[in-house]
């Protein structure tokens, strides 16, 4: 999670700021984000990637919206069980068990 | 002072269920808030959470004789919860299970390429404190089609490994890849311009920089 993404700066110093988002090679890299974000990737593969996202300022910011929303995922607070409701629901799972001839 | 064992059938029947009731209490104890809060991330609401627990336990209950202790206690529940969401979910609906494409996720305007609350230089908790990007995030995991929706959630917050994810749904590893990265996509997609803007506040929000700050 921690790759280092060329700044915008540096792609526009490279003249690709009219690039246009939609094309073969930014649907290629689209389809190895989530593998690039998770680390998975051989190094050449990450090399040409980073290489792209200094090209392409879309690509670049697009990366980073999908690394925020992988990350606000995996922090999203779930709701806790009350001790009540755990008791009452062993206790009808434990009832529905015995119904069926389990106790 | 010793005691025999019993050759009476219904002694034995009784310590048996003695013992399965015992097995059943420990590891209801050790898995019942990681089983609620993994239904209540599928399912999105208290109630509905609440049946799928009982329906999880009840069935392992049911199935405790078949577990051999060859996979981890928690990915063989996580297993029956999610058979039993399948079946839960296909009883109260039907709805047809959709595909996602790639191609479905190419931006085609300028605003879609960032997402739509900003949460640059905010930790997760942070970030959260914004109950509108809190409801967006729910919204968009609630909108994915389940088979998408619990590779997500079992991936991405529930943590489980690639491998793990597919001993649970029955998938190899390339497809669970495969599926996670659609899901991704669609709920990045819905906290973008494109998807948050619909029936949203009409105030002007701030926008995610291109890079800085410590959100990462």
């Amino acid at each position: 999670m921690t790759k280092k993404v060329p700044t915008r700066k540096r792609a526009r110093a490279q003249g690709a700021s009219s690039h246009e988002h939609n094309t073969g090679r930014c649907l290629h890299i689209l389809q190895r984000l989530s593998a690039y974000i998770d680390d998975e990737l051989a190094s050449d593969v990450c090399e040409e990637i980073r290489q792209h996202l200094g090209a392409c300022p879309n690509c670049e910011v697009f990366v980073e919206s999908l690394r925020h929303t992988v990350t606000l995922c995996r922090h999203r607070p779930a709701p806790a069980l009350s001790s009540v409701d755990r008791q009452v629901l062993r206790e009808n799972i434990l009832r529905a068990a015995g119904a069926q001839g389990r106790l | 002072m010793s005691t025999r064992p019993s050759k009476n059938p219904r002694d034995q029947a009784n310590r048996t269920t003695g013992n399965e009731r015992l097995q059943f209490d420990r590891i209801y104890r050790d898995h019942v808030d990681l089983i609620y809060r993994y239904a209540n991330r599928l399912c999105g609401d208290v109630e509905s959470a609440k049946d799928l627990v009982q329906e999880t336990f009840l069935n392992a209950y049911r199935g405790f004789k078949d577990f051999r202790g060859d996979a981890q206690v928690s990915t063989w529940l996580y297993t029956i919860a999610s058979r039993a969401c399948l079946r839960m979910r296909r009883k109260k609906k039907g709805e047809p299970e959709r595909e996602l494409s790639l191609e479905e996720f190419i931006p085609t305007s300028e605003g879609e390429f960032r997402l739509q609350i900003s949460v640059d230089g905010l930790s997760p908790e942070e970030a959260f404190q914004n109950k509108e990007l809190r409801q967006a995030l729910d919204q968009a995991i609630e909108k994915l089609p389940r088979k998408y929706r619990m590779v997500l959630v079992l991936r991405d917050m529930e943590g489980l490994s690639a491998k793990e994810v597919g001993t649970v749904m029955g998938l190899n590893e390339r497809a669970v890849k495969s599926r996670l990265h659609r899901a991704r996509l669609f709920v990045r997609r819905e906290l973008s311009a494109r998807g948050i803007t619909e029936g949203q506040s009409e105030e002007p929000r701030a926008t995610t920089q291109t890079s800085g700050g410590s959100y990462r």
